[in-house]
């Protein structure tokens, strides 16, 4: 009887906060303010975007963003915004167009021509080289377990 | 008069990194042997007298000495004594101090270790360590002292920035440095063998061991600072390829190409150049990030405001070293005729070789990235910044293909594979990835990353485990005993190879943690009064009270959340909202519960007059796999330095 | 290796070290503004003293200069005495027109500075950060000078003084001042 009363409590006292308790949850506005948030640059902390930044101006800058999709600005149209008064350095990356799109294509281009290079030599290597007589292909003797390892040893 | 005594040893250890090169040039002039022992002599005297200069800083900031500038900038009565040591490194100078007083430590060690082994090399090592010494020590004393004095004494100095009032950032630095430096040790002895000419596979076998413990280090160093990123920045990432993130992370890239390819020279003598080049690149790189972390020429969260001077300073002396060694590399390579000799196209040595390209376009890519926006302002006067969209996007494709190649290389025969062997042995781990992408798919999983991912690491683990298996079951078959015993027999047996294959382990772990804690990350941000709650995937949180807490030198708002999974009570998580009042700094302490391998990570980043507190949840999937994967791959390195000796070593 | 990689090697490095070299001398905080050229946006908010609302639209047809402060900023305090040397110097200009902006700060805060440090121009409180972000402000001290026509036609982060003094008056503000707008008509 102790015990079932004393449960009760229990059950009564986890439930209860929960039951009084106001939920507050985000909005869309909230969603839509961070996605933008995190492409903007705060300008005053380096490299840091002004959803992470606990800086002023970046929170002026939130409220900023806020206000414009409040007035019914598109992402689009707020992106422009920032971007006509601080220029490509408020962006988290470097907008793709003219110059820039040089360190886009820079990696896969220096991964291709390197590809091709080292393809290039290692074939004109390997028909440099005489080709060792084949070994046929035998039963696991003790032979071949050594020589399997001596190989494993890398 | 302490500190003067450290200082007096700095300028001594100045005056003997010079007599150290003169001694070596004279031990190769004359051939005397009296020369080289006097050069060692330098060099240890070196470090015990830096070890001096570090102790009497150490001392000062101990006794809150604050007649000291670099003490009086960097602590005051309240902060607590652990960061009082760590204080040390807290700022410029004394991180300068602190890198080159590793330097002299293990230049000691090397010359002491290799001493009987490497007589003819030891003239040219001394005169490569004692050069590099003389550069941080020259900008130390006349440039960046941490010795001065200030007059009149301060009643307190000012604060260690609360930002690196951090255990993790404790260790970070010296790891980190223990890194760099640690390259310079076979940076040296590649020096060594272009000016000597002996240009054979032993100063590969020598260095092996300081390659590894170089390569741990700085694995453990930018582990170790991603960790302080995720728990002291509070915004609930560790990686945020800020610039000097990046400066630590180039040299890691270049090494690991490094560690891979000497493994070629060493079994088959090939690509001598090659890895000449990679070591002089991976402590250039060592060399050039100091210069941009310390100069100012890159903005950074981290970097401090210098002087041009200074900054010049250390171009100078950097150019210097990367233009010798890189100019002894062109003169000597001009003779070396290259004795390549490849069987097949498919063959361990050639996967080595894509390896090596992918790790060195990876690390282009983060130097071009990090570089950029002072290209274009050069170039064209604009400014623009090159932040984590760009890497990520850039960067996995090139990280999957490594991963790849992970899964791929150990498991192909020197010189030549056979087609037929091929398709036996990779069948299997090609099958494993398409039953992980499916498996993925079925969990409604479908971000392409996520689905590449898995792939490639189902792959890669599926290699790996059927290779353990097959040597286990090979050993047990022999010894007549269980698998498990197989297993450690096959182990003991081939240390150096199995060792690895954990490191290659740890990796995998690793990215899995990287994948999952990156896409599926969730974050909910929302304002809330005592007594509300929010829900953040399956769990509720509950403010249950704002409260006022002091620390020793901060004092904090700490919000009390209690964390529910359905109606069970998890955990109570106290976020805090800090201000160190000797600098007027806030920050922003995450509260963090472990659960299901990933985490439950919450902030406060503000709170108002109105006790309207702002609550900020992240949950972080699969994130202690991160942490666990670098655990494993420092745990295989370890092996891999301690396994015992082989004849030919 | 050949003569070729050779060669490449040498240039990048020459490279690397020349950009280096030039990076030495360049701001990494400077940041240059994308408004020059560009209409200011126009802007009104209680003046700091008074609490009268001032707007950019008050000030159409003369030179504007725009002065970003804060009571928390020192170097606002580094170039206090230059800025009001130049009010000093343009006030009785009727087609000239100072203006402060206080940024992030308390108004006790902004006023308390204005009374210890003097002032002879007015200064716009910048309530909720909307006129920096207008105006691509990142950090204080910034300067402004709007011409007759409403255009911006400089901006100089950082204390205005030495050089930058006689620069932003001999080669900014007198010759604004001395140009006839173009018959633009008031609306």
């Amino acid at each position: 009887m102790m015990i079932r009363a004393a449960l009760l409590l229990l059950i009564l006292f986890t439930f209860l906060p929960s039951v009084f308790a106001d939920e507050v949850g985000e909005t869309a506005l909230d969603v839509q303010v961070r996605e933008i948030a995190k492409t903007l640059r705060c300008t005053v902390c380096q490299t840091e975007n002004i959803w992470e930044s606990g800086a002023p101006l970046a929170k002026q800058m939130r409220d900023a963003i806020r206000e414009r999709l409040e007035l019914g600005q598109t992402e689009p149209e707020i992106r422009a915004y920032f971007l006509s008064r601080y220029g490509d350095y408020i962006l988290m990356e470097p907008p793709k167009h003219g110059v820039n799109w040089l360190i886009w294509v820079a990696p896969f281009i220096l991964l291709l021509v390197g590809g091709f290079f080292l393809y290039k030599e290692v074939v004109h290597w390997v028909k440099d080289t005489p080709t060792p007589p084949t070994q046929p292909l035998q039963p696991l003797d003790d032979q071949a377990r050594k020589r399997l390892e001596r190989e494993l040893e890398s | 008069m302490i500190i003067e005594i450290g200082h007096f040893s700095t300028i001594v250890a100045l005056v003997l990194s010079v007599f150290g090169m003169a001694s070596s040039a004279l031990a190769l002039r004359t051939r005397n042997p009296d020369w080289a022992r006097a050069g060692r002599m330098a060099v240890t005297l070196i470090f015990f007298l830096l070890s001096a200069g570090m102790l009497s800083l150490v001392y000062s900031f101990i006794t809150r000495d604050f007649s000291v500038l670099y003490v009086a900038n960097n602590s005051n009565t309240k902060l607590p004594f652990f960061y009082t040591v760590a204080a040390v490194w807290g700022g410029h100078e004394g991180s300068l101090l602190l890198w080159v007083f590793i330097l002299s430590l293990f230049s000691t060690l090397a010359v002491w270790l290799h001493w009987k082994t490497q007589p003819a090399i030891m003239p040219y090592l001394i005169a490569v360590e004692c050069a590099v010494m003389f550069g941080f020590l020259a900008l130390i004393v006349f440039l960046s002292s941490p010795y001065e004095r200030l007059i009149p004494v301060p009643a307190d100095g000012k604060d260690l920035n609360p930002l690196l009032q951090d255990p993790a950032m404790v260790m970070h630095p010296p790891m980190l440095y223990m890194g760099y430096v640690g390259f310079s040790i076979p940076f040296s002895f590649a020096m060594a063998a272009l000016f000597s000419g002996r240009l054979g596979e032993e100063w590969i076998k020598v260095t092996q061991r300081w390659t590894t413990f170089a390569w741990m280090c700085l694995t453990t160093g930018i582990l170790l600072g991603g960790y302080w990123a995720y728990y002291e920045l509070g915004w609930g990432g560790y990686w945020g390829w800020d610039p000097v993130e990046n400066a630590s992370f180039m040299p890691w890239l270049v090494g690991t190409a490094y560690l891979h390819s000497v493994l070629v020279q060493e079994k088959r003598k090939m690509f001598k150049v090659w890895n000449l080049f990679l070591i002089i690149v991976t402590f250039s790189l060592s060399l050039i990030g100091t210069f941009l972390v310390r100069s100012g020429v890159l903005t950074s969260v981290h970097t401090f405001a210098t002087d041009p001077e200074r900054g010049l300073y250390i171009l100078l002396f950097v150019g210097t070293i990367i233009g010798i060694a890189f100019g002894a590399l062109i003169v000597r390579s001009a003779k070396l005729k290259s004795q390549i000799e490849m069987d097949s196209l498919v063959s361990r040595e050639s996967i080595f070789l894509f390896n090596n390209l992918f790790f060195l376009v990876a690390a282009a890519t983060v130097f071009l990235g990090t570089l950029y926006p002072l290209m274009i302002e050069t170039l064209q006067g604009a400014k623009v910044t090159v932040g984590p969209p760009y890497y990520n996007a850039v960067f996995m494709p090139i990280a999957l293909g490594l991963l790849f190649l992970m899964g791929i290389g150990p498991y192909i025969p020197w010189r030549k594979a056979s087609v037929a062997n091929l398709k036996k042995s990779f069948s299997t781990p090609l099958m494993a990835g398409t039953a992980m992408v499916i498996i993925l798919l079925i969990t409604g999983i479908t971000s392409l990353y996520a689905l590449a991912g898995g792939y490639v690491v189902a792959f890669a683990a599926m290699a790996m485990g059927m290779d353990f298996g097959k040597v286990s079951q090979l050993y047990a078959q022999r010894n007549k005993t269980n698998i498990v015993q197989g297993f450690l027999s096959a182990f003991t047996a081939n240390q150096r190879r199995y060792s690895s294959l954990i490191t290659h382990i740890g990796v995998l772990v690793l990215v899995v943690g990287i994948i999952a804690s990156t896409i599926y990350q969730t974050e909910k941000v929302v304002s809330l009064k005592v007594g509300d709650e929010f829900t953040i995937g399956d769990y509720r949180m509950k403010l249950d009270k704002i409260h006022e807490v002091e620390g020793g030198n901060w004092h904090a708002q700490e919000g009390v959340f209690t964390v529910y999974e359905g109606d069970t009570l998890i955990t109570e998580l106290r976020p805090q909202k800090r201000i160190y009042p000797q600098t007027q700094t806030p920050t922003t302490e995450s509260a963090i519960h472990a659960i299901n391998m990933g985490h439950i990570f919450l902030t406060m980043p503000e709170v108002s007059e109105d006790g309207v507190a702002v609550a900020r949840g992240v949950l972080n999937p699969l994130i202690l796999w991160v942490w666990g994967g670098g655990g494993i791959m420092g745990l295989g390195v370890i092996l891999n330095i301690l396994r015992p000796r082989k004849k030919d070593e | 290796m050949n003569k070729g990689w050779q060669i490449t090697l040498i240039l990048v490095l020459f490279g690397l070290f020349a950009l280096f070299y030039q990076g030495l001398w360049g701001d990494p905080r400077h940041i240059p503004t994308v408004l020059i050229g560009t209409p200011a946006a126009t802007f009104e908010g209680p003046d700091v003293e008074t609490g009268q609302t001032i707007s950019l639209d008050q000030f159409k047809g003369k030179v504007v200069l725009l002065n970003f402060w804060a009571s928390w900023c020192y170097e606002c305090k580094v170039e206090h005495e230059d800025i009001l040397r130049l009010h000093q110097a343009f006030k009785d200009n009727p087609d000239f027109v100072m203006l402060g902006v206080n940024y992030q700060d308390k108004l006790p805060d902004a006023q308390k500075y204005l009374k210890d440090f003097g002032t002879t121009f007015s200064h716009v409180r910048d309530v909720k950060g909307q006129l920096a972000i207008d105006y691509g402000v990142y950090g204080v001290p910034e300067t402004f000078v709007i011409d007759k026509e409403g255009i911006i036609r400089f901006k100089y982060v950082g204390p205005v003084m030495g050089p930058v003094y006689t620069n932003l008056t001999e080669h900014v503000i007198r010759p604004l001042l001395n140009s006839q707008p173009l018959a633009s008509t008031p609306s």
